[in-house]
């Protein structure tokens, strides 16, 4: 479904992410697993589109030149080039690291916000559905989301993007700076979300522990360079992945 | 006599709103603080008088055309010199002063000048509110005042146009993640901030002639309003309307007429040093308690 051949990206002469190949197949979970700086979030702006609006953003200001080189295929079209908000209308849809909402607004207008392309029906539809894949949000529905707890706000970000009815849901980081309970929930949630709706799932994270167990196939990415990959399971059982993620 | 500066006061207040309104909503929405407001406001002013007076249309087309073109020109101007600079404030504003400047200008050095170019009122004529006598004119621009204000509100919380303007004045990646078109929505933003100012100059405009000099004082007044009742916070325009209408008012009853344009230039001075993010500066407001 997602195919990313020989990606490259460059932030001036640095090298995000060097000769980078992965693919995501239709109604998997994949994950890619790495710690910080190692160019997870590059790989998600870049597959969602939104460095080539960083990019003309640095361009206008004469800052830093981002240079993308590579292709990346949705669905068997070359999306390389296509605008973020053309790729969302093709169904791929991201859910920014570190809990994007919209602070001054409360929970259901951030739903509505998100909800800006569906019809009225369909929009109370999918609320319900998040509202029942997240209960904790139900209750707090007219508390404006910056006044929400950093979980509360990480389940109202994912909420936004299902609203949209992705066709592949990417999650930047879904687990930063939860409590382990909280990890453990959400990570129950995006697993009940595949199995109920069939959404395909790429997921970036350094906490490797908790997201390994649900991953079909995993992508371990080590200074923008893949050095791993595997199902889960033999992720799991790497001696490597083991002492560098587990401590073991 | 008090309770005529009360209403006149309010009126004032009113049209305070009107003038600011749609300079607020383009800063709220898309962070462009837009200099050529006051350029927009009197080349709506004029675009009424010449398609009413040259072109012969009838008022009544004439001042709805007008509002149009002057949205058109908002969006042409993002289109063709704002898109290329966005995200500097400052070159936003040079660019924008310029633009202003230019219009401004150019509008005297057409010969513009004169007691001919005035606007007609909707209906001529007034009623008593006690022993003060009011003008149809200035009721019609309370009630479109108001009705302008209470639309926005609507306009913003519940159509999906207006979502798509909060989300990005709140967070435009997250907007574009969402599949919102940032492009599109900062066009549509100084697009409807001009239509805004082209509606306050035909309901306003009427009471005295249209001069290039007004341009200016309406781009002052909008900013003061804007600045006091902090940037982007439809609560504070109002609310510094009121603020701002009355001490003006007050100003030229008890003091002396040409005070009067001193007010919204102190007002400015006295609230940067008090509290700079405006009375209800929305951007801040949340930082500031967390």
């Amino acid at each position: 479904m997602l195919d990313i051949k020989n990606l490259m990206v460059f932030f001036e002469n640095a090298l995000a992410l060097n000769d980078l190949s992965m693919m995501v197949n239709e109604g998997e979970i994949v994950g890619v697993i790495g710690s910080n700086s190692a160019g997870k979030t590059t790989l998600m702006n870049t597959v969602s589109g939104l460095i080539i609006d960083m990019k003309i953003k640095e361009q206008r200001k004469g800052g830093e030149r981002i240079t993308v080189y590579g292709q990346i295929t949705f669905q068997g079209e070359d999306i390389t080039d296509v605008k973020p908000n053309d790729r969302v209308k093709k169904g791929i849809v991201l859910s920014r690291e570190r809990h994007p909402i919209f602070p001054e607004s409360d929970v259901m207008e951030n739903l509505k916000i998100a909800g800006h392309m569906k019809k009225m029906s369909e929009l109370r539809e999918m609320t319900e559905y998040v509202f029942q894949l997240f209960p904790a949000l139900f209750d707090l529905k007219k508390r404006r989301a910056g006044f929400l707890s950093g979980g509360e706000q990480q389940m109202l970000a994912i909420g936004m993007a299902l609203i949209v009815k992705p066709v592949l849901l990417l999650l930047d980081e879904p687990l930063l700076g939860l409590s382990p309970h909280l990890q453990s929930a959400l990570v129950k949630a995006i697993k009940n979300l595949r199995s109920e709706s069939g959404i395909t799932i790429l997921i970036t994270e350094q906490f490797a522990r908790p997201v390994l167990p649900i991953i079909d196939r995993g992508y371990v990415i080590e200074n923008g360079m893949l050095t791993l990959t595997g199902t889960g399971a033999e992720l799991m059982e790497n001696p490597e992945i083991k002492a560098a993620y587990f401590g073991i | 006599m008090l309770l005529g500066t009360l209403i006149y006061g309010f009126v004032n207040s009113i049209i305070l709103a009107l003038v600011a309104l749609g300079f607020s909503l383009t800063f709220g929405i898309s962070g462009v603080a837009n200099f050529a407001y006051g350029a927009l406001y009197i080349l709506a002013g004029f675009l009424s008088w010449l398609l009413f007076n040259s072109v012969g249309l009838p008022y009544i087309l004439a001042a709805p055309f007008s509002v149009l073109l002057t949205a058109i020109a908002g969006a042409l101007m993002y289109r063709f010199v704002l898109l290329r600079i966005r995200g500097m404030v400052l070159s936003e504003v040079i660019a924008t002063f310029g633009i202003g400047l230019s219009t401004l200008e150019l509008f005297k050095y057409l010969g513009f000048i004169g007691f001919e170019y005035t606007l007609p009122v909707f209906i001529d004529y007034s009623i008593d509110i006690g022993q003060v006598t009011i003008d149809m004119q200035r009721i019609f621009i309370v009630v479109i005042g108001i009705a302008l204000a209470v639309f926005l509100w609507f306009f913003t919380h519940y159509t999906k146009t207006g979502l798509r303007f909060r989300g990005i004045a709140q967070d435009e990646r997250t907007a574009l993640s969402l599949g919102i078109n940032s492009d599109r929505v900062g066009t549509l933003s100084v697009s409807f901030g001009a239509a805004y100012a082209a509606i306050a100059a035909i309901v306003i405009l009427p009471l005295g002639t249209i001069t290039v000099d007004h341009g200016y004082e309406v781009l002052i007044n909008a900013l003061a309003v804007c600045i006091v009742g902090g940037l982007g916070s439809t609560g504070g325009v109002v609310i510094a309307s009121f603020l701002l209408g009355y001490a003006q008012t007050f100003t030229a009853t008890y003091i002396e007429s040409h005070w009067v344009m001193v007010v919204p230039l102190v007002a400015i001075l006295a609230i940067l040093v008090i509290k700079p993010s405006g009375l209800y500066g929305e951007q801040k407001e949340l930082e500031e308690r967390i």
